[in-house]
């Protein structure tokens, strides 16, 4: 009845609804299905997790999720895997080149571009873009309609820079973002409504790239955030760092290449996994082992750990409650499986901490019990969230001095004005310089934006008076206004230049986008069969360069002559059925000529055996 | 010129330096239900806009309202002297010897500060702390009884107590951002 009741229902007219978390190493979608909310599984497979890993093909096409990440070894500057890491960021950013091997499209200010192959530099929020697109396509697929609006996740401890780059990424996958909800809030509120806890949680949440502390009060149904804290460049992608790292130092690889990096860290990824479970492990790179016990692990790792330490003490402190009070800890994020990183939880909080939702899936089902709350008319008086913004907003003033106008973890929405006065006789403009951060001097935070209120009448020194006015909304996201009180000239911008994109730039994306969204689907299958059509030339090619002696000179002529057909079509072909058959075709024309190999690697392989034995 | 309700009006309650947090704050949490933005997301724009005004008041007002200094403030506010600006502070005929004092002071927390010296600085925050808290009954005690050039010098004291407090503060952060 519900469900008959829901396609009719005038408030609904944006088709469905669905939450998202936009993850550094894996995004997912979920919905609330017959007052349930769930994770959304992909078509192809079971899999939730969609890895946050987009391949740009030198084609022009792109792919998203495993199949990409399975290309990143072969191509790692043209696979951009952790985008979430650059979003807002700029080229100057000190962590930014530390992240991969990618090429960086040198020489302009603001926003990060990477070269990839197959065309025009893309931006971190386009990557980001097509992440959200696949998930939306996900969404439709599963319920066979429309999916127009979701809320997704962020970190808390994002900035305005990082907050407006995810709301970009929305639009251009075509996506009305309701709300852009903090990760640790979302998975409150999912345990909040399952598991009806009252009283005050922390959330601690350890992702693949950024780590957030949260504390939140449960009261009547108000879900209120006391206090956020974090670091918006640490995870578990740092666990696999360091463990690459120790390889390399103990191999001697001073300059490892892009293609040794990429490789590397998947390999001490799949270590790190394996410690899970196991005491000890080892991870072969280069054909030769390297040991790995978990103690060694929990060391290279102390000091990350002791990090997110510095910052649950801190939201403890802001929130103005102890230890003592927190009612339980809830573990959210992949990489809260360490062992080391659940022990030094409870033993920084005192007591066990929750993970009874998987922490992979908590935050997604979060974002969608809140994407229901927020447009199912029967359920909008259940709860409310009261969030916070993480870090405090400021203006530069005299001697290079941030002063706050609105603290850290204030409750949003929330405006605040302050008055500024002239400082010279005649001065007939202001510059404003809006800075994000805690620390005293300007230059130790972030630079949000620049501009300029003229048109101050000129009079004596400190008889002019400014108003500067900061308005967050409840997304967290900022927007000025100032005006001279004498002769209420005012200037308003929402903040967003410096690390952003322009309002042109944006534009011409989200054409760009509408443009693409109508062949999408086809483009997107044709891109998968070329991809396929590479990989087989590709091994076409290894296997005659090792085995080809296996081959008569006829035999070997016509599997020549084959992989050239594929090679032509894959180029031309615009048919996505079309090139599948010719792929089918080849690959089973090559098929007494993978027999042969297989029967020599066996040999080979036994030969091995016997030696070993004796 | 229409009259913009006070911090206080906004909750109905009296004017006054002493209220009850815990009852201000799930007064809040009430009037939160009632005008939050996302209570009215079936709404046209304009009535949300409104939402997200009333609201980002009283999320201001409680900020405001919750911390006894910023309440200890306001409330001299809405008496008629406003201390928001360096201008305005230092307007205020402070007393000589505090002035050499606090200057006294601030240059050893600068010297504290270049030699990294954090404990230092700390058992000089906990000093300010209580000069701080002193200075602040004094000026809630005047404030009660309307006397405002007492309250108005006590409060540019925590004025000048709460920039050091902040100071040292920025240093601890220094210190673990390093």
């Amino acid at each position: 009845m519900k469900g008959f009741l829901q396609i009719h229902d005038p408030l609904k007219p944006k088709g469905h609804v669905v939450g998202i978390d936009l993850g550094t190493t894996n995004s997912l979608v979920a919905a609330v299905i017959n007052g349930k909310a769930e994770c959304l599984a992909a078509d192809e497979g079971d899999a939730r997790l969609l890895p946050s890993v987009v391949h740009y093909s030198a084609n022009g096409s792109v792919i998203v999720g495993k199949r990409a990440s399975e290309l990143l070894p072969q191509f790692p500057t043209d696979t951009i895997k952790s985008v979430k890491r650059f979003m807002g960021k700029s080229l100057g950013d000190v962590e930014t080149r530390k992240l991969g091997a990618y090429k960086f499209l040198e020489g302009k200010q603001g926003v990060v571009r990477f070269e990839v192959a197959g065309g025009q530099p893309v931006t971190p929020i386009e990557v980001s873009g097509e992440i959200l697109r696949q998930l939306k396509r996900r969404g439709e697929s599963h319920f066979a309609g429309k999916v127009e609006q979701a809320v997704i996740t962020v970190p808390a401890y994002f900035d305005d820079a990082q907050r407006q780059a995810t709301k970009d990424a929305g639009r251009l996958a075509g996506l009305d973002v309701l709300r852009l909800l903090n990760e640790p809030t979302a998975a409150a509120l999912a345990y909040g409504l399952d598991k009806g806890v009252q009283g005050l949680y922390a959330v601690y949440d350890l992702g693949g790239g950024t780590f957030d502390i949260s504390i939140l009060e449960l009261i009547d149904g108000v879900f209120q955030v006391k206090s956020v804290g974090g670091d918006s460049a640490l995870g578990g992608d740092d666990f696999d760092r360091a463990i690459a790292q120790k390889v390399l130092d103990a191999r001697g690889i001073k300059e490892p290449s892009a293609q040794q990096i990429a490789t590397l860290l998947q390999l001490a990824r799949a270590a790190k996994e394996r410690l899970t479970d196991a005491p000890q492990t080892e991870l072969v790179f280069e054909g030769a082992p390297f040991p790995i016990t978990r103690a060694d692990f929990d060391s290279w790792i102390a000091p990350l750990l002791n990090k997110t330490g510095v910052s649950a003490k801190r939201a403890l402190k802001d929130a103005g409650v102890s230890v003592e009070d927190v009612k339980g800890v809830v573990l959210v994020g992949g990489s809260t499986r360490v062992p080391a990183v659940r022990s030094y939880v409870a033993q920084i909080f005192d007591r066990e901490p929750l993970s009874d939702i998987d922490p992979d899936q908590v935050v997604a089902l979060g974002a969608a019990i809140q994407a229901d709350l927020l447009t199912n008319e029967e359920r909008k008086d259940e709860v409310l969230l009261l969030d916070v913004i993480p870090l405090s907003l400021g203006l530069e003033t005299m001697g290079g001095i941030a002063e706050k106008l609105i603290g850290r973890n204030s409750t949003i929405p929330i405006a605040q004005a302050q008055i500024f006065t002239t400082f010279q006789d005649g001065q007939t403009g202001m510059d404003i310089h809006v800075v994000q951060g805690e620390r005293e001097l300007v230059q130790d935070n972030r630079s949000l934006a620049r501009f300029k209120l003229s048109g101050i009448p000129p009079m004596a020194a400190g008889m002019g008076r400014v108003q500067v006015t900061f308005r967050v909304d409840a997304d967290g996201i900022l927007q000025v206004s100032a005006k001279e009180e004498s002769t209420g000239i005012e200037q308003q911008i929402t903040v967003k230049p410096t690390h952003g994109l322009t309002d042109e730039e944006m534009e011409q994306m989200l054409l760009d986008s509408i443009d693409h969204a109508e062949d999408d689907m086809q483009k997107r299958l044709l891109a998968e069969q070329r991809v396929e059509a590479e990989r087989l030339l590709m091994d076409g090619a290894k296997q005659l360069k090792e085995n080809g002696d296996l081959l008569s000179t006829d035999e070997r002529r016509e599997f020549e002559a084959q992989l050239t057909r594929l090679s032509t079509l894959a180029k031309t072909e615009t048919n996505h059925e079309a090139l599948k058959a010719v792929i089918t075709d080849v690959d089973g024309k090559a098929r007494p000529f993978v027999e042969k190999i297989l029967d020599r690697a066996i040999g080979k392989a036994a030969v091995g055996q016997q030696i070993e034995d004796f | 010129m229409t009259h913009v309700a006070t911090h206080f009006e906004l909750f109905n309650l009296p004017l006054s330096v002493d209220l009850d947090v815990k009852a201000l704050d799930d007064l809040h949490r009430k009037l939160s239900l009632e005008t939050h933005p996302d209570r009215l997301t079936g709404a046209d724009a304009r009535e949300r806009r409104i939402a997200a005004e009333k609201s980002a008041s009283l999320n201001e007002a409680v900020k405001v309202l919750r911390d006894p200094v910023r309440r200890a403030f306001y409330v001299l506010e809405l008496k008629g002297v406003k201390l928001d600006t360096e201008h305005a502070a230092a307007a205020l005929k402070m007393p000589m010897e505090f002035l050499e004092e606090i200057m006294e002071r601030r240059e050893a927390l600068d010297g504290a500060r270049q030699a990294r010296e954090l404990s230092r600085a700390q058992s000089m925050a906990k000093e300010i702390a209580a000069l701080k808290s002193a200075s602040l009954s004094t000026a809630q005690t005047a404030l009660r009884a309307d006397d405002v050039p007492t309250a108005s010098i006590a409060l540019g004291k925590v004025r000048y107590y709460s920039r050091f407090l902040e100071e040292v503060e920025a240093f601890e952060e220094e210190l673990a951002a390093s």
